[in-house]
């Protein structure tokens, strides 16, 4: 063994029993300086908790007492691949297609890659600390050189399983363009999906993300897009959450007039606990973010948005950029939590944001049931197109997989 | 075919609660349209609420019963699927579900709840386009969110469209006329006439009477207080307009 799990130990503050977990696991890879770094920016927090104000109402500590294998299998299946190619990663290993789209290829880095920001991404720093496997994939590197139209799909899911960590790194070239469609099923006990997105100038992605995890797991999702000159970034995702779980998307306008589109609807039952976390820096003049996030909470269930636009004095000029949250608490003991923010330095921009949340309207309910539409069978049209707005931007080809997947949940949870 | 007899119903709750209809008999057979008429707070539109069942409003005693069976036991859903239509003062607008949508939910719902079997979507869609152009709604409109950046004079049309899309039993019309100018008064009218049948029976709520050129009623019943004060034929709607409630009123008192 390279290193030394007590010199390892020090670095945290009192590692509790996961941590320790994730240490040993850590001292089975070989040493590198990227690696460490990551596993230093880890250490300094540890697992992320609520005494963290980025963390208060997500404790992945609390939640995660022990690295545990879950009780289930993963939850449902991948959003539809038909013919398409998937990248799929176990915590066996990773699968790769073999046949890819003109213009799309992979690159497979056993090193670990250095990572911008992460003292700010806790999980994500611990992703790529541990997403290496001794003689095997560190970093997926998907480089695409042309505009693309064949969707990649990406799948992560486990059976029964303890941990599935996995790190991507895409990279869009000038004027390419792909639409990558992301499946993260559980069926682990802790589960940590990291994807750096770069893109040059004229890059186009839409990324489309489902979300589904058990009620004794752990799931992190964590990007960090950067977006050169007049790129275009579309981002919609729809998840269920878990025992705990947070789609984070920290995103960057490095170059002017670009686009970033980052809308997400979730749906928690009781039991279930989700949080969609995003931090936009509008580093660059003439930009333009539009965020939708709709959710549905029922009695036991935990809604989280904390959403935050960052527009500097000396570059982020011309800004435009809405941020809408709205959420639908279905029944008493539904909870949401919601931190809309907005941080402007710059003085000629374009900055507004919204927050909601309340019950369902009963004037639209008798309506509907005037017509001759039971009571739950309303609620549940109403909550579909509640949510809808937050998905019209996903990848055609599967969206209406996420609707039927949202009808199917609601049919469930009536 | 629409029985009411002593009807006594409240609104609100508890120590809140206040009588708004007060012993209200009248009775509509099939095959006829009867109109009520009646001052601000008479109790007409709180009429309507109770008779489709509406949280809020609550029957402290007498009977409703269509076609013989109590509609007071049942939930709205039931009231509607047993036939009984609400075309609504104030439509409310459903966003994210078009027209089509709706109606088609609506129409099936209402068939699984008799036993029946699902409209055929080419069914469905005909009939659709049958009776939008009837009531000058295109297909654009019926593909929009129900009632989501509607006119007034739309969101009436577009009750009378569902209520023909829906053939029920019984139909409850409550200021229909509201908010529409003359010409769509008269669509309105033409679609509310081409449903009038032998087995079908109606019950139009008017503040004015210019909906009664329109739509002819066999009867008229003049609502105060809560009650029926008094009943007539056409012939009563053209006092009401000359002499006013208070006339009128006046002579019932």
């Amino acid at each position: 063994m390279a290193l030394s799990i007590d010199a390892l130990k020090d670095k945290f503050k009192n590692p509790d029993a996961a941590e320790l977990e994730l240490i040993a696991r850590y001292a089975m890879l070989p040493e590198n300086p990227q690696r460490e770094r990551a596993f230093d920016a880890f250490a300094e927090t540890g697992l992320p908790h609520r005494r963290m104000e980025a963390w208060k109402w997500t404790d992945f500590r609390a939640a995660l007492k022990q690295v545990e294998a879950s009780r289930h299998d993963a939850e449902g299946a991948p959003l539809p691949t038909l013919d398409h190619p998937v990248i799929e990663f176990t915590p066996n290993g990773v699968t790769l297609p073999g046949v890819l789209p003109y213009g799309i290829k992979l690159h497979q880095r056993e090193d670990a890659q250095a990572l911008g920001g992460a003292e700010d991404v806790p999980l994500g720093a611990m992703t790529a600390a541990l997403a290496g496997r001794v003689g095997g994939l560190d970093t997926l590197i998907i480089e695409v050189n042309e505009p693309t139209d064949t969707p990649l799909h990406i799948v992560t899911r486990g059976d029964k399983d303890e941990t599935n960590f996995a790190r991507v790194a895409l990279i869009v070239r000038p004027g390419a363009s792909i639409d990558l469609i992301e499946s993260h099923l559980g069926g682990t006990g802790f589960s940590s999906f990291l994807i750096e997105i770069g893109m040059q100038d004229g890059g186009s992605v839409r990324r489309t993300i489902l979300q589904r995890g058990g009620q004794d797991e752990a799931q992190a999702i964590t990007a960090i897009v950067t977006l050169g000159e007049k790129s275009e970034y579309t981002q919609t995702a729809l998840a269920f959450g878990a025992k705990v779980a947070r789609l984070e998307t920290r995103l960057t306008h490095q170059e002017s007039g670009s686009l970033a589109t980052l809308n997400g609807a979730y749906l928690a039952a009781k039991g279930y606990h989700i949080d969609f976390t995003s931090h936009v820096r509008h580093g660059a003049p003439s930009s333009v973010t539009r965020q939708v996030t709709k959710g549905a909470v029922l009695d036991g269930g935990k809604g989280v948005f904390q959403g935050k636009f960052f527009v500097p004095r000396t570059v982020g000029q011309h800004t435009d950029a809405d941020m809408q949250h709205q959420a639908l608490l279905l029944e008493d003991g539904a909870e949401v939590f919601a931190k809309p923010e907005l941080e402007i330095y710059a003085d000629d921009v374009e900055c507004a944001h919204g927050n909601t949340s309340g019950a369902l309207d009963p004037n639209q309910l008798f309506y509907m049931r005037q017509r001759g539409i039971p009571e739950a069978q309303a609620r549940a049209l109403l909550t579909e197109a509640f949510v809808a707005e937050a998905l019209e931007e996903a990848s055609e080809s599967v969206r209406e997989a996420l609707r039927e997947i949202t009808q199917d949940w609601l049919l469930q949870v009536r | 075919m629409l029985k009411l007899e002593n009807l006594s119903a409240t609104v609100g709750e508890d120590d809140e609660a206040k009588t708004i209809i007060d012993g209200l008999s009248l009775g509509v057979p099939a095959g006829e349209v009867h109109a009520i008429m009646g001052p601000n707070g008479a109790g007409k539109s709180t009429l309507s609420y109770v008779l489709t069942g509406r949280d809020g409003y609550e029957v402290t005693g007498g009977d409703a019963t269509l076609d013989g069976d109590d509609l007071l036991d049942m939930d709205p859903e039931d009231r509607a699927a047993k036939g009984l239509f609400l075309s609504f003062q104030y439509p409310v607008e459903i966003p994210g579900v078009p027209v089509m949508t709706f109606v088609r939910t609506a129409m099936n719902a209402q068939r699984k709840l008799r036993g029946e079997e699902e409209i055929s979507a080419p069914d469905f869609i005909k009939k659709s386009r049958e009776i939008g152009k009837q009531l000058n709604l295109t297909s654009e409109m019926l593909k929009r969110p129900l009632n989501v950046g509607f006119s007034g004079g739309e969101k009436k049309r577009l009750e009378i469209f569902q209520m023909m899309m829906l053939e029920p039993r019984f139909a409850i019309l409550d200021e229909t006329d509201s908010g529409l100018d003359i010409d769509a008064l008269r669509t309105v009218a033409d679609g509310v006439n081409a449903l009038r049948s032998p087995e079908r029976g109606m019950l139009v709520i008017t503040h004015y009477q210019r909906l009664l050129d329109h739509i002819k009623p066999d009867k008229l019943h003049v609502l105060a207080n809560g009650k029926v004060i008094k009943t007539g034929g056409p012939e009563l709607a053209l006092r009401l307009e000359e002499e006013g409630y208070d006339g009128v009123l006046g002579e019932a008192a």
